[in-house]
């Protein structure tokens, strides 16, 4: 370009930016206002609820263990129902997040094929899918596991085949240059390439899918959720108590585990 | 070619490296133990198929049209529980975040007290929360709110910390310079840094919360879900498939809007 | 034979850029050609149509009489290696195993997606590393090495492919002068002693002179000089390096009289 190119055209201001931040704040309040008007939230209810509130909570004040074998064992369902549910994630995200994403899909029919397969499988709420499942296999953890690996498999999948498409395109030129072919690419340009980042993105599932494990036995799919259901209704504080102490803790410690394991790999 | 190759990993040895078969077998002895636990039977899980194709085959009823009226109104009050519960918690998550980043807590006794209190909140699902809350205040959308808006605090509360830790510490170093007090610093030098972080985050949040929201009702606690169970109890194929659907809908449709204003708050203005 | 030659070849990019404007052009077999030309005169594009990473637009490439094609890039490429600016290794893996991926080709993807290699395979590696001077970094990773030393496994990897021809991007782009020249000599004693036909793209003239047998000029996706690096006189340099609507370039004469 030449010098005077740049000298020849009129200095020019840019328009003074309009601040629109009162108007969007000022819509936000009236729609939000409206949302409480239209779900009847009375807060009058709420004032009441909150006072009552400190006396409901103090009522789990003396969590009761008695039963801590059994809530420990169905802990150990609730986990195992999580394990299973996220290396059945691994392994179709394995195998779908390649194809879903556009620089090593091998074409586009598959890739927008493997697309939608996430998506669905990401849109329905894994406790709906744990229903259907019960009603298809009947009560038990395994329809809760299929129900967190189909869910799981889209997010999974969808992370992973984010991650493949920012691989360096230099990387998987050279790759391919050598006239490697899909499954080679894949292999060889694609994981080693995001192996920090999609162990990352596994254990995020992982810790997700404790806790959701922990609430499928409200729909009959086993585990710990079952229980702390059956002692709220029956009013039994203590033992709800101690039920959702031995979760949180559960949880707590994985938090802790994964936050260390990802600490060493990064 | 007659002779045999033999088959080597890259490693000095040809042998695959010790810690990934270590890794793969702890694994597999996992699963292996935990089978039974889980019931996984693979006979069971063929045999089911012809029972899931069955109740597959029930959804594809005549829609029962007659549900549609009910059905909008249910849904409606899954997105406004979402909606407020996803605000209330924007608001109260915004003064947690600061005292629970480093470099903008008051005391670092407060820092670790807020994060430990926001991994307790966002340690257990909403499910929990909203039976807590259930039980507390009674039925309706009210339980279900309070339920959204306190596990969304927990995880707020934390991404923020986070965007405020990162935040550039110069910006800050120059808004102090001018004389401003402590919350003048904290309001005018590092929220508007973490804030377009934070944007990226709420759009994830909603996404979450809705489909939370279309569950809540399971528990009395408002929204879709107390249609979907009943339904489904009640095997009205006719209402379920609407459901599912209009579910399937509004999560899909939320789903792409994210992605397009993320990708426009990550470009910018563009695309 | 493995005679390189190009036939009226255009290339349009997507956005309507038209990066090679009917080219011809026949490369010898066994010979080591360097493309010399400013920025953006279309040299990459013509290496990456001879590999198959971009596609002409009209005109066709055929290497040893095959056309460069779709359903055939597996075969061409396994027999036409690669080399990259930023050598494009996979930084995690090991040298090895970098050097491995030049025989994916010939191997089914049954064994090589477990990272499974044939012993045979393993004794190519090892010899193209010795050659290469990186025996003792085999089982490093990738990207603790210096720029210097991921060019030499970019060249392992080529040599791993046991190529007909070796298409070189501006290897030495990224490289100190002392690394550049050991680079260099490596191509072309790879041409002379495997007969490889060897193709480099390259922005250092005095680097043209000392190692091509023959050097093509392209400028504005057009080849404007082709001969021995000897006829490379002032006025034909001019002619490579001129830029287009500027008649007296100041920055040309200041740069071509160091060259
Ligand atoms: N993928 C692409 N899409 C559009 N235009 C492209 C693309 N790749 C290259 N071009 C354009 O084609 C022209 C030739 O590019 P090419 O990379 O072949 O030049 P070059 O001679 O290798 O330049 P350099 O010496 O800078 O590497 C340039 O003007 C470039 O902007
Ligand atoms: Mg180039």
């Amino acid at each position: 370009m030449n010098v005077h190119d740049l000298n020849s055209a009129r200095p020019q201001l840019p328009p003074k930016p309009r601040n629109p931040m009162p108007v969007w704040v000022a819509a936000t309040l009236a729609m939000l206002w409206l949302i409480v008007w239209d779900l009847e939230i009375s807060f009058e209810t709420l004032a009441y609820g909150v006072e009552d509130m400190a006396e409901y909570f103090s009522r789990y004040r003396q969590p009761d263990f008695s039963d801590l074998s059994r809530y420990l064992e169905l802990m150990g369902i609730t986990l195992a129902t999580a394990l299973w549910g996220t290396v059945f994630a691994l392994l179709v995200a394995f195998f779908l997040a390649p194809l879903a994403a556009r620089n090593f899909a091998p074409n586009p029919l598959a890739y927008r094929i493997a697309r939608e397969t996430l998506n669905f499988m990401r849109a329905m709420p894994d406790l709906l899918l744990a229903l259907i499942f019960v009603a298809a296999l009947g009560l038990g953890p395994l329809p809760g596991a299929l129900a967190l690996g189909v869910h799981t498999t889209g997010f999974l999948g969808k992370f992973l085949a984010e991650s493949l498409e920012r691989v360096d395109k230099g990387v998987c030129e050279g790759v391919a240059s050598t006239g490697a072919d899909f499954p080679q690419m894949v292999m060889y340009a694609g994981w080693p390439s995001i192996l920090r980042e999609a162990l990352g993105y596994v254990l995020y599932i992982l810790d997700r899918n404790v806790r959701m494990a922990s609430v499928l036995g409200l729909v009959g799919a086993g585990g710990i959720g079952l229980a702390l259901h059956d002692t709220l209704r029956l009013f039994n504080y203590g033992q709800s108590a101690a039920l959702i102490l031995v979760i949180l803790a559960t949880i707590l410690i994985i938090d802790y585990a994964s936050a260390w394991l990802r600490g060493r790999l990064g | 070619m007659t002779t045999v190759s033999t088959w080597r990993w890259p490693t000095p040895n040809g042998l695959p490296p010790l810690p990934l078969v270590g890794g793969a077998l702890a694994l597999l002895a996992g699963l292996w133990l935990t089978a039974p636990v889980v019931e996984v039977d693979f006979v069971r899980l063929i045999g089911s198929l012809g029972k899931m194709a069955a109740f597959a085959g029930q959804m594809f009823v005549a829609p029962d049209w007659q549900y549609v009226p009910q059905l909008l109104d249910k849904m409606l009050e899954t997105i406004e529980m979402t909606v407020l519960g996803t605000a209330i918690a924007v608001v109260l998550s915004l003064p947690m975040g600061i005292l629970a980043a480093r470099n903008a807590t008051p005391h670092i006794v407060v820092y670790r007290l807020t994060r430990d209190m926001l991994s307790l909140m966002r340690a257990l699902p909403e499910l929990v929360w909203a039976l807590v809350f259930v039980s507390a205040v009674g039925l309706g959308p009210l339980p279900g709110v309070m339920a959204l808006a306190f596990v969304t605090v927990g995880f707020m509360g934390k991404f923020f910390a986070e965007a405020i830790e990162v935040v550039d510490p110069k910006a800050v170093e120059g808004v102090r310079a001018h004389g401003a007090g402590w919350l003048q610093v904290r309001l005018f030098a590092m929220l508007p840094q973490a804030l377009p972080d934070f944007v990226g985050t709420v759009m994830y949040i909603l996404d979450h919360n809705l489909r939370a929201a279309a569950i809540l009702g399971l528990v009395g606690a408002g929204g879709i879900g107390y249609d979907l169970v009943m339904s489904m109890r009640l095997f009205q194929y006719e209402r379920l498939l609407l459901i599912a659907l209009s579910i399937y809908l509004v999560v899909t449709l939320l789903d792409r809007l994210s992605d397009q204003l993320r990708t426009r708050i990550i470009h910018g203005r563009r695309a | 034979m493995s005679t390189i030659s190009i036939q009226s070849v255009s290339k349009c990019y997507q956005n309507g850029f038209e990066a090679l404007k009917n080219v011809n052009t026949e490369i010898h077999s066994g010979s080591f050609t360097v493309v010399l030309g400013p920025s953006g005169a279309g040299k990459s594009t013509l290496l990456r149509l001879i590999n198959g990473l971009e596609t002409p637009t009209t005109g066709a490439v055929r290497i040893g009489g095959e056309a460069v094609e779709e359903h055939k890039l597996r075969h061409i490429r396994s027999r036409v290696a690669m080399v990259f600016q930023q050598f494009n290794l996979v930084d995690r893996l090991s040298v090895v195993t970098n050097v491995l991926t030049g025989r994916l080709a010939q191997r089914s993807w049954v064994g090589s997606v477990l990272y499974l290699f044939r012993g045979e395979d393993m004794a190519i590696a090892q010899r193209v590393l010795a050659r290469v001077g990186l025996t003792d970094k085999a089982w490093s990773r990738a990207d603790k090495l210096s720029g210097g030393q991921q060019q030499r496994v970019g060249i392992a990897r080529a040599l791993a492919q046991q190529p007909k021809v070796i298409l070189a991007d501006e290897p030495v782009a990224s490289l100190d002068p002392v690394s550049s020249e050991e680079i260099m000599t490596l191509l072309r004693e790879i041409c002379d002693r495997d007969g490889i036909t060897v193709v480099v793209n390259l922005h250092q003239v005095e680097l043209a002179k000392r190692f091509a047998d023959r050097v093509i000029g392209m400028n504005g996706g057009r080849v404007v000089f082709d001969g021995p690096p000897a006829e490379l006189s002032q006025q034909t340099l001019r002619t490579i390096y001129q830029r287009e609507g500027i008649e007296d370039d100041n920055s040309l004469d200041l740069a071509l009289a160091y060259a």
